[in-house]
């Protein structure tokens, strides 16, 4: 009779096999692909050495090349000026959307709206486009700036003239909440509903109506992961491109006052990368404030993600009680 | 909802309290009111857009339409439609296999900590502005590896696009198979591949499909990847090596022509009708089908 | 099997009830989860509410103080009395109720805060002034035992504490608006055994002020710390009595199973 224990196997040694090649190099794909966007960019665009400068005058001199100047302050206030004032707004209808979800509106009722808002996300920029260019700006142009600038032309910024088309920094903003919107609604919504039930019942126990509810406690336990959502939303509104191109009037200026028409960074990229084609200084410009919007995208996600964690994978940093 | 205490109560609360209470009491029915109205309004727009993009497209949107080309000042979207279908086929040709195996390994094979940096670069991928990779494809393929404008460098780019979404959604369909499945099969003696393949992924499939549908869905409607790898034409592409129109292209070399002397805005507003679809049609389908596969799943697993 | 009928006691040789609840059902479309109860829960007094699990109890805390409300698919009849005033009467806030009878439940439920403001929680809803609010934090926290742990770093993070001290932070924060009654849902189900017993010696001293409601599924604590037992089963009042006639003296064959544990 043999041993009823036959002997142990040898422990599995760790094998190199073809098979796991594949995976693995489809694994590191989204890391190459990072570091190849990166690298094509930097060699596009720094082969005349640093072009850039900080200055209103954006001049590429067609002309003569050696002429040419490539100020970008003018983008950059323009994507400011049309992004910060989205943020404030889209924090402001994703904290309504996120207390309604969580606290007033029945289940059945918000899960219908929160689709609507969902929908948003998936209107192709370049809809919102030829719908803010055709649709929207008359409404902008004939009664809303009208109506803000005799309103409130005493603040500084909103008086002065108004141009009567609607395209400009007031309906960039407009189309940009809507663009960043769903984003930060779903974070903020989801985030507000990761406290726990039993923090809002202790409030409601201790008598606190549902605003104090969502005021003390909902939002102090979500504030970490609301200001990620806050910074993501941002990242997007100041990456946004198309859209924003075609309705913000395209004017490399300073804007005069906050109806005036405007041009952001990404709209520059956009919208002279066919006239750049001839000028090699010109293209390697553009690739070069490329290379500055890729950094800028990478510095707020990283801040964003960092802060709002990883989504569904329990990876919410939520003070445990016991 | 009751307002203040009867009688009875205000004996047993201090008068600053009651006085106190009668404020706070509402603040919150007002702010209960005007919350839910600022949901609403926020939904209008997207109500505004599709009404006011269909009444603009609708009136003269005929078969025709569909089937000829672009011409000039007139003509249909037939050449930009089987382009966006080409495009979209080609890219997903690439991102669906490619982001299925990413997002396996990621959730499966590489240890916690290198899953974690695969994602994190899926994630910064997914928050590119995506001019950046529109010029990413014109230096990389176009200039670089020499394909020129053509049907074949947009479609790449197109993948290059879409591919983060989809390894992203099958990164969280693999993770969130139950871990005691893990454990029983690897307990039954099977290889981490064999699970992978016989028990994770029939379970992950449903949501990897929906991750493949929203990024097919986000996918048709790019532009700035397009503008200069698939460049523009007017006829669908008959090789891989052509320039290919796509709808959003049209939207946006059509949209801010005048108004009196064709029809460019009109076929503008058309394709931005038909993307409208199209991108509904698909996120209804995702939410349907979600939901559906989330009850089977609740059925297996209690 | 089980006689729906009050156990005569109930109302005749128990002191006058504080609170008391009439007829009360709570029901979930066809199940009722909670039927017929009638109790009377006397002022001063530590009234423990024992049952096996999944037999109403904590249903009926919290029919107490109208947090039940919160789940809207329950649907609520009968009466709940505070010194004779029906708290589901249309006309009273249920957020005042609460602020009269206060709740703490199975796991402690510090805010992100310092000890002091999550003391101060419900006090700052009203905007006391800060000497008020002063002495009442340090007032309450001294009822629930903690004040000499935690008088040194007031401003320490709660979430700092031990499991035991933040379920004592959770009574001294019901107790700073000064309830009348005082629910306690579990409250030593996630302690250790040092933590338990910290809480059953606050509870003891409480009883002083207020009225205390505990719900426990462990017959032990009830003796330790209750001086009147509701037994409850499948939603309905077994028995009700002082704890050490409940609890040694059974009169139904249900409340002798449970206490001799057969079953659970």
């Amino acid at each position: 009779m043999s041993s009823p224990l036959s002997p142990p196997e040898p422990p599995a040694r760790p094998r190199f096999r073809w098979a796991q090649v594949p995976p693995l190099l489809a694994a590191a794909f989204p890391v190459a692909l990072l570091i190849g966007i990166v690298v094509t960019l930097a060699v596009a665009g720094l082969g005349f050495g640093w072009l850039l400068n900080p200055s209103v005058n954006w001049n590429p001199s067609t002309g003569d090349p050696s002429q040419a100047s490539f100020g970008i302050l003018v983008f950059v206030v323009g994507s400011f000026v049309t992004a910060l004032p989205a943020l404030v707004l889209v924090l402001l209808l994703s904290l309504a959307i996120g207390a309604a979800t969580a606290l007033y509106l029945p289940r059945r009722v918000s899960l219908l709206l929160n689709g609507f808002v969902d929908l948003l996300a998936g209107i192709p920029s370049v809809v919102y486009g030829i719908w803010g260019f055709w649709i929207v700006a008359p409404v902008f142009g004939t009664t809303l700036n009208p109506w803000i600038n005799t309103h409130l032309g005493f603040v500084p910024g909103l008086g002065g003239p108004v141009p009567s088309t609607g395209i400009g920094i007031p309906l960039a903003i407009f189309v940009l909440t809507l663009m960043a919107l769903p984003l930060t609604a779903v974070l903020v919504r989801e985030s507000l509903l990761a406290v726990p039930v039993a923090y809002r019942e202790a409030g409601l126990a201790l008598g606190a109506t549902r605003y104090e509810v969502f005021r003390r406690i909902l939002l102090p336990f979500a504030r970490r992961r609301i200001g990620g959502a806050a910074l993501l939303g941002f990242g997007r509104a100041l990456g946004e491109t198309v859209a924003v191109f075609m309705v913000i009037g395209d004017a490399t200026k300073l804007p005069f006052n906050f109806f005036d028409l405007s041009f952001t960074v990404p709209g520059v990229l956009v919208g002279q990368f066919d006239s750049a084609f001839i000028q090699p200084n010109y293209l390697a410009a553009l690739a070069q404030l490329g290379l500055v919007l890729l950094a800028f995208s990478l510095v707020i996600n990283v801040g964003g993600r960092w802060l709002v964690g990883r989504v569904g994978r329990g990876g919410i940093a939520m003070p445990e009680a016991a | 909802m009751s307002a203040v205490p009867a009688s009875g109560w205000a004996d047993w609360f201090s008068p600053t309290e009651l006085v106190r209470f009668r404020r706070r009491h509402l603040v919150d029915r007002w702010i209960g009111r005007l919350v839910p109205i600022v949901f609403l309004v926020a939904i209008v727009p997207i109500l505004d857009l599709i009404f006011w993009i269909s009444q603009r497209a609708l009136p003269t949107l005929t078969w025709t339409t569909l089937t000829t080309n672009p011409t000039g000042n007139a003509g249909g979207l037939y050449g930009p439609i089987v382009g966006t279908v080409d495009l979209l086929l080609l890219g997903l040709a690439i991102a669906v296999p490619l982001g299925i195996v990413s997002g396996l390994s990621s959730a499966i094979f590489l240890p916690f900590r290198w899953g974690e940096v695969v994602r994190g670069a899926g994630d910064l991928l997914v928050g590119l502005p995506s001019v950046i990779l529109g010029y990413f494809g014109y230096f990389a393929l176009v200039i670089y590896f020499g394909w020129g404008a053509s049907l074949l460098a947009g479609g790449v780019t197109l993948g290059f696009f879409m591919f983060p979404y989809i390894a992203r959604a099958s990164d969280q369909a693999f993770s969130s198979v139950p871990p005691d499945l893990k454990d029983a099969a690897l307990g039954a003696g099977a290889r981490l591949r064999q699970y992978a393949r016989r028990v994770a992924f029939p379970i992950a499939l449903p949501q990897i499909l929906s991750g493949i549908f929203l990024a097919a869905a986000i996918g048709i409607g790019e532009t700035a990847p397009l503008l200069w790898t698939a460049l523009f034409s007017s006829y669908p592409p008959t090789t891989l090596s052509q320039p290919t129109g796509y709808l959003t292209g049209l939207i946006w070399n059509y949209y801010d022509e005048p108004l009196t002397f064709g029809t460019e805005v009109t076929l503008a507003f058309q394709a931005a009708f038909l993307l409208i679809v199209i991108v509904v049609v698909m996120n209804v389908i995702v939410r349907l089908y979600a939901e559906r596969s989330r009850k089977k799943l609740e059925g297996l697993y209690g | 099997m089980i006689d729906g009928s009050l156990p005569s006691d109930a109302a005749s040789s128990g002191p006058p009830g504080l609170l008391e609840v009439e007829h009360l059902g709570v029901s979930a479309g066809s199940r009722k989860i909670l039927d017929d109860v009638t109790l009377s829960l006397p002022d001063r007094t530590v009234s423990a509410v024992l049952g096996p699990s999944g037999c109403g109890k904590t249903t009926f805390i919290r029919c107490l103080n109208r947090m039940v409300e919160l789940s809207p698919a329950l649907k609520i009849v009968g009466s709940v009395r505070l010194l004779g005033r029906d708290l589901y009467d249309r006309e009273v806030d249920p957020a005042l109720v609460r602020r009269r009878i206060g709740m703490v439940f199975q796991r402690p439920t510090v805010f992100p805060q310092s000890i002091f403001e999550n003391a101060a929680f419900g006090l700052r809803l009203v905007h006391a002034d800060e000497d008020e609010v002063d002495r009442s934090v340090m007032d309450a926290l001294k009822r629930a035992g903690l004040w000499d742990e935690v008088h040194d770093d007031l401003d320490r993070s709660a979430l700092a504490l031990s499991g035991g001290q933040q379920q004592r932070l959770c009574i001294a924060r019901a107790l700073a608006v000064k309830p009348r009654v005082l629910l306690l849902d579990e409250p030593t189900s996630s302690l250790d055994p040092h933590g338990t017993q910290r809480i059953e010696a606050t509870v003891r001293h409480l009883k002083e002020e207020i009225a205390v409601v505990i719900v426990t599924h462990n017959v032990g604590q009830a003796a330790r710390i209750s001086d009147r037992v509701a037994f409850f089963h499948a939603g309905r009042v077994v028995e009700v009595g002082a704890t050490p006639d409940i609890l040694e003296r059974p009169r139904e064959a249900l409340t002798e199973q449970f206490i001799t544990g057969r079953f659970t």
